[in-house]
């Protein structure tokens, strides 16, 4: 078997034991990393209904079958386990250098169970595992632990990867991350790494990919063509250039840049927090994942000192920017700077405070309640005070630490309306009133809202542009707008989220593959077939993405999920406040029967969202076909 | 007119620029300011002229005018 060491490390945590476990040929071809092996195990090791934070509970990072070659963009790896925000299928991927360290270590995947009678962290260097002591760790930053580990093995090039104080104290929104810049940012998944008093996973190793691949010369030489491509193309220079604060601008011009809780599009401070403000006062240098040309990550300094934890993203800078009502970028920047050292979900720590901002702004809590802190929105120091009681669990912050629904349900009243999620998990920084597959992302997808389920919808809109152009081996071949439902569009998202989901599987990055960045889908496939020597099709890609969606669809089906799960907010349904699409909210009759059409060419039933057997059997997913039968008896 | 472009429409521009400045006697299409810039109207998704969001095939631009366009891009 080329490509991968096909090798996974089962730890259990209450045990101490370590078991390695050598994966077939037949196995890997249907699973091959990432998001399949995540769904593979859940399914079949995770009894139904445990408790996330019980020591049952599994967490698996997983790393993609191309994860680590030397190729651009192929760094990610994922983490998944049962998610305390959702109560679903939880799945987080991120780049970095973590992954590609834990395949030269020699293991694709860890299987970790149990809970450590005291806190510890794991050591793996060049295949041999060791469970250490990690009393001295809990409790601080990310900063210092990653420095400290380092210190106590004598080696600056570890690769740590860790979860932080907010994962310690089972914020249900913690997340993973990697040399301080990379993250598992969604799902709380750091807060079952928390659960089980496992602070880290530190890995060193010393194999190479190429050592793996099949035909280690094409793999070098397509690498060498996509590095020198990303400068050459518009999409990838654009990331080079601009990360993704480039954003901001265009999103507040479309009238969707979510603004006050998502009530407003268009933000009045918006030249304070663009691009080109950021630049000037915050931007030092570009950052990149491993082997990776596009150097998408923002460096930058905090009142002129450099931070060690990276800059904030859109996602970041709207959450605490816009959405908040903050138009102040050094705040912006010290509440990415205080999540990252915490370990906080960006997404969701902004998300739940802009929540909180407008239960305060319609007197559903009061001064009372937050312990004096004026939560109004556009209150700069009132957010960061926020997100320090977050990550220790103190005074109003124990409650947002529940994530938002559980927030509004504690508060009562309106404050449900407020919490704009799905099942669950707050939504990223995009108004699906102008990105309807956006929105349809959000509805549908396992994870809760998630904004990376599909490329969004301007990509595929005009057919003579580049997107569309390269989307056209992957089977689309009509442009539709924006803000469409129709059934053709509904085609767009079943192709594209096999597509994605597929990316999510081998370990490429979002913003790798085309139709989103600049890697042709035909080199896509090359790369698989270099790595593997398998005779590998876009048509298998795309089985092996909708079979991994697939798995993550039956884990929630069993834990009681249906298709009154797959919903928008209500708040989306309404018109926006201000900004170009003023008034114009989701038209809600259009959007179920979208779902259904979308259910139909998927193969799942249009009234529960449960696979055929049919659909199962198309996917090798045979053996998952009695627990889909066994539902009406639970 | 003042021209300033986000997304990856500065890819186009001499020198990667992000705006620059022309000199137009008469209203002249946005089109034929593409045509001349070398921005190939497929890629501009969004065209703000004088903020007000304008379809990029009917907007005529006078001399007076600041135009924005971007493109098509994503999250993440």
């Amino acid at each position: 078997m080329f490509g991968t060491t096909a090798k996974i490390l089962r730890v259990n945590l209450t045990t101490g034991s370590l078991e390695v476990e050598q994966l077939s040929a037949e196995f890997y071809r249907l699973y091959p990393g990432g998001k399949a092996l995540a769904g593979y195990y859940l399914l079949n090791e995770l009894p139904p209904h445990t408790e996330p934070f019980s020591p049952e509970n599994l967490l698996v990072l997983a790393n993609g079958l191309l994860t680590g070659a030397p190729v651009s963009t192929a760094t990610r790896y994922v983490a998944s386990a049962r998610s305390p925000l959702t109560n679903g299928y939880g799945e987080s991927e991120a780049g970095g250098f973590w992954g590609p360290e834990l395949k030269m270590a020699g293991f694709e995947a860890l299987l970790i169970t149990g809970r450590a009678p005291q806190p510890v962290y794991l050591w793996i260097k060049d295949g041999a595992v060791e469970i250490r002591p990690a009393q001295h760790l809990w409790g601080r930053t990310t900063g210092e632990v990653q420095a400290a580990i380092r210190e106590e093995l004598g080696d600056d090039k570890i690769r740590v990867l860790q979860t932080g104080p907010a994962g310690e104290n089972l914020v249900r929104y913690a997340g993973l991350t990697n040399d301080l810049r990379h993250f598992n940012g969604r799902n709380g998944l750091g807060a079952v790494m928390g659960s089980k008093n496992l602070r880290a996973v530190a890995v060193r190793g010393r194999q190479r990919y190429q050592s793996l691949a099949y035909d280690p010369e094409s793999l070098q030489a397509l690498g060498r063509k996509l590095a020198k491509n990303v400068r050459q193309q518009p999409q990838s220079w654009d990331l080079q250039q601009h990360g993704t604060l480039g954003l901001v601008e265009s999103l507040n011009n479309a009238g969707i840049l979510p603004t006050r809780n998502f009530r407003q599009g268009a933000f009045e401070q918006v030249d304070q927090v663009k691009w080109e403000a950021y630049e000037k006062e915050l931007f030092t240098a570009q950052r990149s994942c491993y082997a990776c040309a596009i150097r998408c990550k923002r460096e930058v300094a905090l009142d002129g000192k450099p931070s060690i934890y990276g800059g904030p993203e859109y996602e970041t800078l709207d959450a605490f920017g816009p959405n908040c009502g903050v138009g102040d970028l050094q705040a912006i920047a010290k509440a990415n700077e205080m999540c990252n050292a915490y370990m906080l979900d960006t997404i969701s720590t902004g998300a739940t405070i802009s929540f909180a901002m407008e239960c305060f702004e319609h007197g559903l809590i009061g001064l009372e309640d937050t312990g004096g802190v004026d939560l109004r929105f556009g209150n700069a120091e009132a957010m960061l005070a926020m997100i320090e009681q977050i990550a220790w669990r103190r005074g109003f912050g124990d409650l947002l630490a529940e994530g938002s629904l559980r927030a509004a349900q504690k508060i009562g009243g309106d404050a449900i309306y407020f919490a704009i999620h799905v099942k669950g998990q707050e939504l990223a920084m995009h108004d699906p009133r102008g990105k309807y597959n956006v929105g349809m992302g959000y509805a549908i997808s396992e994870i809760g809202a998630d904004h990376l389920v599909v490329p969004h919808d301007p990509a595929l809109a005009n057919p003579d542009s580049i997107p569309f152009k390269n989307a056209l081996p992957l089977g689309i071949t009509v442009a539709q707008p924006p803000r469409s439902l129709s059934d053709e569009k509904m085609h767009h998202f079943y192709v594209l989220e096999r597509w994605v989901s597929f990316e999510k599987v081998v370990g490429y990055c979002f913003f790798g593959p085309a139709p989103r960045s600049f890697i042709h889908p035909d080199d896509v496939i090359l790369s698989v077939k270099s790595a593997t020597g398998w005779d590998f099709s876009i048509e298998e890609a795309l089985q092996i993405g909708e079979r991994a969606t697939n798995m993550a669809r039956l884990f929630n089906l069993r834990e009681g999920f249906s298709r009154q799960d797959d919903h928008l907010p209500e708040r989306f349904y309404q018109g926006l406040e201000n900004g170009a699409l003023q008034g114009e909210g989701m038209p809600r009759a259009e959007f179920e029967h979208a779902l259904t059409v979308l259910y139909g060419m998927k193969g799942w039933d249009p009234e529960t969202s449960r696979p055929t057997r049919a659909k199962l059997t198309e996917l090798s997913l045979e053996w998952a076909a009695d627990l889909v039968d066994s539902l009406d008896q639970a | 007119m003042r021209l300033s472009v986000g997304g990856y429409l500065g890819f186009y521009l001499p020198g990667f620029k992000r705006g620059l400045e022309l000199e137009l006697p008469q209203p002249t299409p946005l089109l034929e300011i593409l045509a001349n810039l070398g921005i190939p109207p497929a890629e501009v998704h969004l065209a703000v002229v004088n903020g007000q969001n304008e379809i990029p095939g009917e907007a005529l631009i006078s001399d007076s005018d600041e135009v924005k366009l971007f493109s098509a891009v994503d999250g993440g």
